[in-house]
């Protein structure tokens, strides 16, 4: 690890990371609120009208539950955006973005290994992405206080809720760090890393929308991140197994394929 | 780890046929040379001709095809962190950080090489680096101004041996002479330095010894003076009353005759020339002063044009 990079690159983060931040307490605060004002109103509606059923729905979350209404909170396309802002913009033009501009050149000119760049900015990235969980999980424990329903919020789970969470938005980081680490501009890295948020993304949100497909929630990463199972007590250790090797396998390959790349002269 | 002491190496930088190729394109091929230590080593071609890759391939960033090399002693395959702690590199077309003042870059990169930048104040004061200056964003900077913090985040640590790429590169002519007296204290004080350009003249002013480079491959390592000594000269002299048979002046070729004027080259010493035309007849003698430049050109003598159109005098 190097501390003058892990610093510089919190130091480059910090206003995005705090507007970001700020917006996360909100949004954990109004999933409650929703949740306490208007479940009642959705249930009714689900229940005279059954087209709202499917809508009522997204992706592992739903309305009718606090724990649901959390899980829907946190795979509302609001918040891949914001955490997506840093686990694939962030990560993904980390080193590319260096690169393309020419920074990098100075950067290794410099007695530090890219193994430990590599590792200094997964960390930063990383570490930022924790703090924006925290910020959510944050807003919700307050929104559930706000609302009278800290009585319905097993508090004890929230460390787990973040680890999990934790896990899935780092599995993007490793992934768009990696791709960062393997190309010379930020295009191809973008693409790439946002290509491999969005097949997630998607196939979890299909498979909750078309029942038919519903298997495809299987394999995204997304349908590993389960607020309502830990709330309720019932975590699936694989679930944080099978993210734990979404991280490590990306973050394995670029440490050995980084070091053995050849940069050449920027164009 | 005890670090070497450069002034203890019999060379501070040592290839043994340095080979790179990317895929077909061999970009250095088996690239041999040893620089000294306290020498300031030109590194001279067009553009193109391997300068780049071969500096890279001494820092690291490029991983060699075969042979081998070493820098300040150390092996680059294996020490590359090692010996850049003890380097000061500025890349050519250097890239900053855009939303850091001078000041602030400076700063970070110091901290990133872990070592105090001690002769920053000397050296910005030398490149008229002012502390406005310095507060401002590297954004504003002109080219020059960027290049001016390129060569202190180079030096500012005050490194045993500084590999410069094209470092003049956007300076004006009066910041050009005042980094030309810069290289010249460092050499004074037994630091290496390994300078690639291609401008001709300024090897010519600066260093103590020039490789020539061209398509990847080494073409001759001369000391300066050397190559100057025994470049051929453009003569030019004018007679009164007809001109005088000049078959038998030692080193004087390519004789052309117009009027009561003859031009022709000279090779070797300028002695015993004057000595055997020496004549109360003689009216006029203009010898041009030996230029690099055109040593250079006696090497790519036969090459492709393209070889030497790359080059700036």
């Amino acid at each position: 690890m190097n501390r003058p990079l892990l610093l510089r690159t919190w130091s480059w983060l910090a206003l995005r990371g705090a507007i970001i931040g700020l917006a996360l307490v909100g949004w954990g605060w109004l999933m409650p609120f929703l949740y306490g004002q208007f479940s009642d109103l959705i249930r009714d509606m689900v229940t005279n009208n059954p087209v709202f059923e499917q809508m009522s729905s997204f992706g592992s979350g739903n309305l009718f539950t606090l724990g649901g209404t959390l899980t829907l909170g946190t795979q509302h396309p609001l918040v891949i955006s914001m955490l997506g802002i840093f686990a694939v913009g962030t990560a993904s033009t980390a080193i590319a973005g260096e690169r393309q501009r020419g920074t990098l050149e100075v950067l290794l000119a410099r007695p530090i290994p890219r193994r430990v760049v590599y590792l200094t900015l997964f960390v930063a990235i990383a570490a930022v992405i924790g703090a924006l969980l925290v910020a959510l999980l944050v807003g919700m424990y307050a929104g559930s206080a706000t609302q009278d329903l800290l009585g319905d919020l097993p508090a004890g789970e929230l460390p787990l809720v973040w680890l999990n969470g934790f896990l899935l938005w780092t599995s993007f980081v490793s992934f768009s760090l990696a791709a960062s680490a393997s190309f010379d501009r930020t295009g191809p890295a973008i693409g790439l890393s946002l290509a491999y948020l969005l097949v997630n993304y998607f196939l979890e949100i299909l498979g909750s929308l078309w029942t038919d497909v519903a298997w495809s929630q299987e394999y995204s990463l997304f349908h590993h991140f389960q607020v309502s199972e830990i709330l309720d007590g019932a975590a699936d250790p694989i679930d944080f197994v099978i993210l734990a090797v979404a991280v490590a396998v990306p973050l394995a390959w670029a440490l050995v394929v980084f070091p053995r790349r050849d940069l050449a002269a920027p164009a | 780890m005890e670090q070497p002491t450069p002034s203890r190496l019999a060379t501070v930088i040592s290839t043994q046929a340095l080979t790179k190729h990317y895929g077909r394109v061999a970009a250095l091929t088996d690239l041999t040379l040893d620089v000294r230590p306290g020498e300031i080593f030109g590194f001279l071609g067009p553009n193109g001709s391997g300068k780049s890759t071969t500096i890279r391939t001494l820092l690291g960033y490029l991983h060699a095809t075969s042979g081998s090399a070493s820098v300040l002693g150390m092996d680059i395959a294996t020490q590359s962190v090692d010996i850049r702690a003890l380097t000061g590199y500025l890349p050519g077309g250097i890239a900053l950080y855009d939303s850091l003042s001078g000041t602030d870059a400076l700063d970070y990169l110091a901290d990133l090489q872990g070592r105090v930048p001690h002769r920053r104040a000397e050296l910005c004061e030398r490149l008229q680096l002012s502390d406005a200056v310095l507060k401002r964003r590297v954004r504003d900077y002109s080219r020059g101004m960027r290049q001016k913090i390129g060569v202190v985040q180079a030096l500012q640590h005050d490194p045993e041996l500084a590999i410069l790429d094209e470092p003049t590169e956007g300076l004006d002519p009066l910041m050009q002479q005042a980094f030309y007296t810069l290289l010249d204290d460092l050499r004074g004080e037994g630091r290496t330095i390994f300078f690639s350009s291609h401008v001709l003249s300024e090897v010519e002013r600066v260093c103590d010894r020039v490789a020539i480079i061209r398509g990847g491959r080494l073409m001759a390592v001369h000391s300066v003076s050397d190559l100057l000594s025994r470049r051929r000269r453009r003569v030019t002299i004018r007679w009164r009353g007809g001109v005088p048979d000049l078959t038998e002046v030692p080193g004087l070729e390519d004789v052309r005759s117009d009027g009561d004027r003859v031009t022709a080259t000279l090779s070797g010493e300028v002695a015993p020339f004057v000595r055997a035309i020496a004549s109360p007849n003689l009216d006029d003698l203009t010898i041009e002063p030996a230029s690099l430049e055109e040593a250079f050109l006696e090497y790519y003598a036969g090459g492709e044009a393209d070889g030497v159109e790359g080059l700036d005098r």
